[in-house]
Order: C-alpha cells, then sequence, then structure tokens
C-alpha cells in the first residue's frame, strides 16, 4: 500500500503534492527539474477557449516574502493545449488537472466541454478566482449566486471530477465554499492570490501595468492556513487542496493539519523549480519514519491537535 | 542539461562603486553555457529578496570551471550578490535562455558589439567564441560618463577588433550616444552583424540604425524576470508577429524585426 495515496471524493492521488496553476506552466516546462510522474498532480496554466494574450509588462514585482503578478491569464486556448502539450504530459506520466476561465459562463462550459472527451485528465479545477482580468474570474467567485450558477452548468458539462478554485477576495468565503459545493463541486481548492497593489515611490506609478495584482508566496501562507481551516471547519467531510506559499515540509504538513487532503505548490516553483518532486521525497520520508499515512496527516487540527505518530497509529 | 547548480563564490573584483564582477566555481555550467545565455541566481537563506536574479554570463571557462558575472548594484537582489561572503555557496540555474549565433558568418567578416553600461556584460564570453572562430568584432561601449565604462579594462587583451569609447557628457571617448557613434562608423565599415545589449532607449535607437543601414541584428533584451525559464510569463516584451515575447525562454536573444518598438 502507498502511505501516501489520498482520495479527494471521485479524485484518488497517488500522493498530496501537486502544483498550482499559473506557477507550473504547462508542466512540459519544468521536465529538467521534476519528473512529473511523481507528483500528485499537476495544474494547467489557466485554459481559455481562444488563446489569450494577457497583460502588457510590466506583470510581476516582487514583495516582502513573495510577489505581484497580473499576467493576466495567458494561455495558448484549450484546442493548442490538447493537440500540443497534453500528450506529453500523458507520455510523461503525469497526473494532468485541467484549469479553465472564461469570460462568461458559456466559456467555461464550452471549455469543459472540449476537454470532456479527451484522454488523460484527471480532473477540471474552475478559476472562479483570477484578480487579473477585467471580465470573468473573480468576478464569479466573488458572489455566492454567480459561484453556484456557473458550478452548476459546468457540473452538468462533465463527468471528471470537479475543483472550484475559491477566492480569497471573497466577501464571505463559507458562503462561497458551500454555494459551489452545494452546484456540484467534488472538491475546493483555496487559495488564490490574494489583491495587492505596489506603487513605484519615485514615479508613484504602480509597478504593474494593470494597477493591481495577485500576492502569493509565503507571504500569504497564514491567510491561506486560516482559510482552509475555516472552510474545513464549517464544511467537514468536503475536500479540500489547500494553496498559499507552500515551500517546504512543514507548509505542507501545515495545511494537511488545517483540513487540506492535498496541497498545490504555487510561486515556490519559480524560485525552485525542482521544490515539488522535493516536497513528495521528503513527505515520504516523513510518513515512512512515523508509520502515517498522508491520509492520517489530515486534519489534525481539528482534533485538537495530535502528534503525527499518534494520528498515524490509527491511520 | 539545465539544473541548479550549487556553486562556491570565489572572488568579487570591483571595478567602481556599484561595479563589480563575482566568479563562482561552476564546472558544470562552466562547460556547458554559451554565450548569450543567463542563470538565475539564488543566494540562500533568505526572506528578501524572494525571487531569484538573472545574469547574463559574463565568461565561463572550463578549464578552471569559473563563471563570471559582470554586476551593476541596482535593488536588493544585485546588493545580495555584491555582499555575498567569498566562500559562501550560491544556486545557479541555468544554462538558461537562447544564446548570441556565431555560425553563419565567414571568415574575415567584421561585426560589431554595441554596449551601453552594464550592457557590456554578456560579452567577454562572446569575444572567446568570436575569437576561436577568427571573426574580427569592434566593441562600442558606451555610458553617460565615464564611471560607466569601467567593465572596459574586462575586455583588455580580448577583443578582437577596434575599440570605440563614447560617452554622453564627453567624460570618457567620444562624446555622444553610443548608437551615435556606431551609426557614423557603420556607414563607413560594412557590418555583417551587429550584437548589442543594454537600456530601452538604447535599443530603441540601434534597432534605427540597424534597419536604416539593414545591418542583421542580435539584442539582448532583459525584462524582469520571475522563473527564468518560460513558466510564469512575467518578462514579456510586445512583439511584432505575436503580441508578446517572452523575454527568457523566446529570448534573451532576440531581432529587433520582431521587437515591436
Amino acid at each position: 500500500m502507498n502511505p501516501l495515496a489520498v482520495r479527494l471524493g471521485p479524485l484518488e492521488l497517488r500522493n498530496p503534492i501537486l502544483t498550482a496553476s499559473g506557477t507550473f506552466g504547462y508542466g512540459l516546462e519544468f521536465t529538467d527539474f521534476v519528473d512529473l510522474s511523481k507528483l500528485g498532480g499537476l495544474c494547467t496554466k489557466g485554459l481559455s477557449l481562444e488563446p489569450h494574450a494577457g497583460n502588457a509588462p510590466p506583470r510581476i514585482c516582487e514583495t516582502p516574502a513573495g510577489m505581484l503578478n497580473a499576467i493576466g491569464l495567458q494561455n495558448v486556448g484549450v484546442e493548442a493545449f490538447l493537440a500540443e502539450k497534453l500528450p506529453k504530459l500523458r507520455a510523461l506520466g503525469a497526473t494532468v488537472i485541467a484549469n479553465v476561465w472564461g469570460d462568461l459562463e458559456e466559456d467555461y462550459v464550452t471549455v469543459v466541454e472540449a476537454l470532456e472527451e479527451a484522454e488523460g485528465l484527471a480532473a477540471v479545477e474552475l478559476n472562479i478566482s483570477c484578480p487579473n482580468v477585467s471580465r470573468g474570474g473573480m468576478l464569479f467567485g466573488n458572489s455566492p449566486t454567480l459561484t453556484a450558477s456557473l458550478v452548476a452548468k459546468v457540473r452538468a458539462a462533465t463527468r471528471r471530477p470537479l475543483i472550484v478554485k475559491l477566492s480569497p477576495n471573497a466577501p464571505d468565503l463559507v458562503l462561497s465554499a458551500r454555494a459551489a459545493r452545494d452546484a456540484g463541486a467534488d472538491v475546493l481548492s483555496l487559495i488564490n492570490t490574494v489583491v495587492g497593489m505596489a506603487i513605484d515611490p519615485e514615479t508613484a506609478k504602480p509597478r504593474i501595468s494593470f494597477g493591481t495584482g495577485g500576492l502569493s508566496g509565503p507571504a500569504i501562507k497564514p491567510i491561506a492556513v486560516r482559510m482552509v481551516y475555516q472552510v474545513a471547519r464549517a464544511l467537514p467531510g468536503v475536500p479540500l487542496m489547500g494553496i498559499g506559499g507552500i515551500a517546504r515540509l512543514e507548509d505542507v504538513l501545515e495545511f494537511l493539519a488545517a483540513g487540506a487532503s492535498a496541497v498545490q505548490v504555487g510561486t515556490a516553483s519559480f524560485r525552485d523549480p525542482g521544490v515539488s518532486g522535493r516536497l513528495v521525497e521528503e513527505l515520504a520520508t516523513y510518513c515512512i519514519a512515523r508509520g502515517a499515512t498522508a491520509a492520517s496527516l489530515v486534519g489534525r487540527a481539528h482534533a485538537g491537535g495530535r502528534p503525527a505518530a499518534e494520528a498515524g497509529a490509527e491511520g | 542539461m539545465r539544473s541548479d547548480h550549487r556553486a562556491r563564490h570565489l572572488r568579487t573584483e570591483r571595478y567602481a562603486l556599484g561595479l563589480f564582477s563575482a566568479t563562482f566555481r561552476a564546472p558544470d555550467l562552466a562547460s556547458g553555457i554559451l554565450p548569450g545565455q543567463f542563470v538565475m541566481l539564488d543566494v540562500p537563506e533568505r526572506i528578501r529578496p524572494y525571487l531569484r536574479r538573472a545574469y547574463s554570463v559574463a565568461d565561463a571557462r572550463p578549464e578552471s570551471g569559473e563563471v563570471e558575472f559582470l554586476v551593476k548594484t541596482v535593488g536588493p537582489g544585485t546588493r545580495a550578490l555584491e555582499e555575498l561572503p567569498e566562500g559562501s555557496e550560491a544556486a545557479l540555474l541555468g544554462p538558461l535562455g537562447n544564446s548570441f549565433s556565431v555560425a553563419g558568418l565567414s571568415a574575415g567578416a567584421r561585426v560589431a558589439v554595441v554596449a551601453g553600461g552594464i550592457g557590456a556584460a554578456p560579452f567577454p564570453l562572446l569575444y572567446r567564441a568570436l575569437g576561436r572562430a577568427g571573426i574580427a568584432a569592434d566593441l562600442f561601449l558606451g555610458g553617460r560618463g565615464e564611471k560607466d565604462l569601467a567593465f572596459r579594462r574586462r575586455f583588455d587583451g580580448l577583443v578582437t577588433g577596434e575599440t570605440v569609447l563614447a560617452t554622453d557628457d564627453g567624460s570618457l571617448g567620444e562624446k555622444g550616444f553610443v548608437t551615435e557613434v556606431f551609426r557614423g562608423r557603420a556607414r563607413q565599415t560594412r557590418y555583417t552583424r551587429v550584437y548589442a545589449c543594454g537600456p530601452m532607449p538604447m535599443f530603441r535607437a540601434l534597432a534605427g540604425v540597424t534597419r536604416e543601414l539593414a545591418i542583421e541584428a542580435e539584442f539582448s533584451t532583459e525584462a524582469e524576470m520571475g522563473c527564468g525559464f518560460g513558466a510564469c510569463l512575467g518578462c514579456v516584451i510586445p512583439g511584432v508577429e505575436k503580441p508578446f515575447l517572452v523575454s527568457c525562454s523566446e529570448g534573451p536573444i532576440l531581432a529587433p524585426e520582431k521587437i515591436a518598438w
């Protein structure tokens, strides 16, 4: 038995370490640094119906313990993804989760329909939380009503496991999470980036051409841990993927303890492209040393906190 | 193959205030890197700066395993490198990006290197390749004043042609923009190709000159990079045939006619 295997509703993964959309390209950029077949999964760059050019530069800016970005969802489009990227990912043995976004509900549905017959996709992740486009994106995530409507329409269009990626910028995260779950989401992933801003003190202009950007990196980890904990508390039994500033084994364990059944490594892959693969190895070593399974490490903080060895003895 | 090389910092040599050379021991990188390629350098055990920084490799010596960077201190990233103690370790992710092409030049061809300020950084290694190929390359080195040209002595013995210095204030060499000085020479000397690196205004002016005189050109571009290997799409430059060129993975060496100036 594989001690790292985790199950998130209908989604079975070989381990709980994935890579986050927007921080891992199409996976193929990382093959010199990570054996993709060793990861729990990889979430692609957000795919839209048509190729999308993204925002004008400058698009990124370093901040204390992280970065702001407003890439604007530049991507090759779903057709090119299916023709050029997915076959290579399959050949490499990657567990691929297609991240999907659109301006309108119909756009999401059309992309998901285009993906439906493709072989080699483990799940679909809906991005309803991107802060860097003028339409769609975060607008869906900020309203539980819009979230519910969109998720229900996509749910009807796919038999695949459906992940909905939530926004930390939503007025009430638990309401959004409940809306997504009730509309048919199998898994919730959280959090996307936190809207932020940086201004050049000399020119008094925003450092990013879009004005605002999404903050990521270790700077947002405590926010993300709190939100995972909060949703896990409010919606027990809903499988969660934790995202936000994960770079070390301690971060993985923290998110699992908060109630995530799996995690997505994000911005850390820019700075250290091999980090996700190493975290899989480190988690394996950790679990073997304690006789624990990864699944037994999930939600320990809600049980009042227990040592991993004790949790492992039950698992 | 690209990998994250652990490298020992051997020495820092200062050329002027805020202009220095940092040399590391990284044998695999030293034997694998091509002129114009770069690395993403990580000074370990730090929270800020958070991201790595991109540095063109200035020179590489396979025989000693040394890799050298020419650096101008502009912010916290470059300052961390300037202050890195000798003997400490850094991580060099590379080699990244495409390279200057030396192929396709016939022996006896005359080419030019045009560098503005810290834009001199990638050229010692290119000069080694040009020297091996027996190609005469004139060096045009420009800056606002004499201090910006402090790296000129790094090219002693390397330049396979004439060296032309230019400063905006006339404190060293010819007075005026290096692009104008180059233009004057290029009307007399037929250059087959020009290799260039410098700030955006220099590139823009030089693109006009190379277009006017129909000289093939290779520009070493740089936009602020998040990852350095095409994943974050942060370092884009407006393109002609498509909306954006990704500086790190489609470049950093780009032909000026591909860029929307």
